[in-house]
């Protein structure tokens, strides 16, 4: 034991100790200063979490094209991103949702009133997402995967309906596939054996029902928050398959099924087969439809012109380019709901639908 | 009292009187914030709190949040106390690495930590293979929020249980073996109920830190729900006005019990 000095710590711990605050200190406030963001302005960007790397790319440009800019992007399940705006009152300067129906009837009501104009810039296709690792990996195929999911063997996942859009897609696309591959047991066999998800079927039109808190899935069957949040656990090898979009999977490494587009959900040809098939969630009741992604500007947005800035670039060429990489097509031109009430340095991007 | 006497006995307490003005800068920081929310809940919208109250979902969460973490604080009072008593007893080469690795959970990323202890115990790992063949599923079982909670609250009480164990003096242990008494004898008579405060408040702690616990938990078991994970979902799903009551009925659970264990640690140290 050393001897103590009368503080109770030795004089070389009480040195090392200081000599340890003190570097961490001045090089952090060092970096604070220097490169870290005091003086930017912060343009807050809420995304849903499938736009998050495409996103990442436009970021980047933007902040070389505008250095005092600090884009900060906070990807989210679609629904939360707008109920950060309309419910808890934070200000956020574009909003991008997978679902772009979302801005019309969360964020365009007498009582909720936050826009009156979204932008449709991007569709994304339903797929079925894997590595070489996953079970049945050399053998699965777009026209055997309803049998290889059926094994018992084979985890899958997909996200929770009730919290992210890619979740209730998912499914839809399962109920879809009935039709589609004309067996009618796919649904009850992977969706209602495996969870307390049921499905109804009146006049034509099937209601899947995930009204409920706890989806009580089996242990082959893994739901979370968001579909991106089920890579990590693909990645891992503790699940073979989840419900992906296109672009996630194609952003994160993944192999990816190509699936009919007559249940993808990405053509506006199917519309009216995609609308046989609805999801009662626990707070609305959302119809099949193609997956088309929507922004906005919010009325309380703290910088609107970078907004709109930042919105030219991603309805621009160089926009739609990066969309295109990421196995995202962007909507070209560009549609809007109503081409006089967007702003006007982003009029010439968008014609009204 | 003159007030000159006044003054000279103000002065003559400068120091309390000055630390107890800062000091209660940081309490109103914590009481406004809890305040701010529970009060609001409480005097404007009762009537969802007694909903929460009497919803079977959220009680059933909030019981097995506070269950899951007593498991794990149990599990690292097991297992930290020898760990505990070790590190403030011996000295051995390395030992400044192990108590800095104790402490890593506290430092990382709880989703990283959680990435992590998926990785370790989903169902198709060697480990949690030879669990689940006893029955033991961490994946989305009650098991993997355990662990999670374990892993981020065992350093608070192996810190607490070894600053206790280093509170007793040696001697008085070595005096107990000079008169006959074994090893374990001492520990069990001597050691361990001088230090026992310690190792409570300590396990009082890790209690606390595991029923906050989210970002490890929700990698591992999504489901069942605690409530953090309740509230989260709720506050997605149905916004702040499904969530908030939830989340002051979980303070207010946690409020009644800390301040009773803390009055029982009182009365424990007075009757000593």
């Amino acid at each position: 034991m050393t001897k103590l000095s009368r503080s109770g710590l030795t004089k070389m711990q009480a040195a090392m100790i200081a000599a340890v605050v003190a570097v961490v200190a001045i090089g952090g406030f060092w970096y604070y200063v220097s490169i870290g963001s005091s003086g930017k302005i912060p343009l807050k960007v809420f995304c849903a979490g499938s736009l998050t790397l495409p996103f990442e790319d436009i970021e980047e440009q933007f902040e070389a094209d505008h250095t005092n800019v600090d884009v900060q992007l906070e990807p989210g399940g679609s629904v939360t991103c707008v109920q950060k705006i309309t419910d808890v009152g934070e200000e956020c300067d574009v909003l991008a949702s997978a679902d772009y129906t979302l801005i019309p009837s969360m964020m365009m009501t007498p009582d909720s009133n936050y826009t009156d104009w979204y932008i449709i810039f991007a569709v994304n296709r339903m797929t079925i997402a894997y590595t070489n690792n996953s079970r049945y990996a050399d053998e699965i195929n777009s026209t055997n995967w309803f049998h290889i999911l059926r094994r018992s063997d084979v985890k899958w996942g997909f996200s929770n309906p009730n919290m992210d859009p890619c979740g209730y897609r998912s499914p839809m696309v399962l109920q879809l596939a009935e039709f589609a591959y004309g067996d009618t047991m796919i649904f009850e066999d992977l969706i209602e054996a495996n969870s307390d998800i049921t499905v109804s079927e009146s006049n034509g039109t099937y209601v899947i029902d995930t009204n409920m808190t706890d989806l009580n899935p089996t242990e082959r069957l893994k739901i979370r928050e968001k579909s991106v949040d089920l890579i990590a656990y693909v990645q891992e090898g503790g699940l073979d398959y989840a419900f992906e979009y296109s672009s996630v999977a194609k952003q994160h490494g993944l192999r990816f099924l190509e699936l009919p587009e007559s249940i993808d959900l990405s053509s506006e040809t199917y519309r009216d087969t995609y609308a046989t098939v609805k999801v009662r969630k626990t707070t609305t009741v959302s119809t099949g439809k193609p997956i088309v992604y929507g922004l906005t500007i919010s009325n309380n947005a703290p910088n609107p012109n970078l907004a709109e800035e930042f919105v030219r670039y991603i309805v621009s060429d160089f926009g739609q380019g990066i969309f295109r990489d990421n196995a995202q097509p962007p909507v070209v031109p560009a549609l809007t709901n109503d081409i006089d009430k967007v702003p006007e340095s982003l009029k010439a991007y968008v014609i009204e639908s | 009292m003159s007030i000159a006497s006044a003054l000279r006995a103000a002065k003559r307490q400068s120091l309390s009187l000055i630390f107890l003005v800062i000091g209660a800068v940081l309490v109103l920081f914590t009481i406004l914030t809890l305040i701010n929310m529970i009060f609001r809940q409480i005097v404007l919208e009762p009537e969802g709190l007694l909903e929460a109250a009497s919803d079977p979902e959220v009680t059933k969460s909030i019981l097995l949040t506070l269950y899951a973490s007593l498991l794990a604080t149990l599990i690292a009072m097991i297992l930290g106390t020898p760990l505990a008593y070790v590190l403030a007893r011996h000295d051995f080469p390395g030992k400044s690495i192990v108590e800095s690795i104790i402490d890593v959970p506290v430092i990382i990323p709880h989703s990283v930590a959680g990435i992590a202890l998926y990785a370790l115990f989903m169902s198709r790992s060697p480990v949690g293979k030879a669990f689940s063949s006893v029955g033991i599923i961490f994946e989305d079982g009650l098991w993997g929020i355990v662990v999670a909670m374990l892993f981020v609250s065992a350093p608070f009480y192996v810190n607490a249980a070894r600053e206790g164990f280093q509170s007793v003096n040696p001697r008085l242990d070595r005096v107990a073996r000079t008169l006959g008494a074994s090893q374990w004898k001492a520990f069990y008579r001597i050691t361990l109920p001088l230090a026992i405060r310690h190792l409570f408040s300590g396990a009082i702690m890790a209690w606390a830190r595991g029923i906050s616990e989210f970002g490890a938990v929700i990698m591992i078991a999504f489901y069942p729900m605690i409530a953090p994970i309740l509230i989260f979902y709720k506050f997605t799903t149905h916004g702040l006005k499904a969530a908030q009551p939830i989340a002051v009925l979980l303070i207010l659970i946690c409020l009644v019990v800390f301040i009773a264990l803390r009055t029982s640690s009182k009365y424990w140290e007075r009757r000593k």
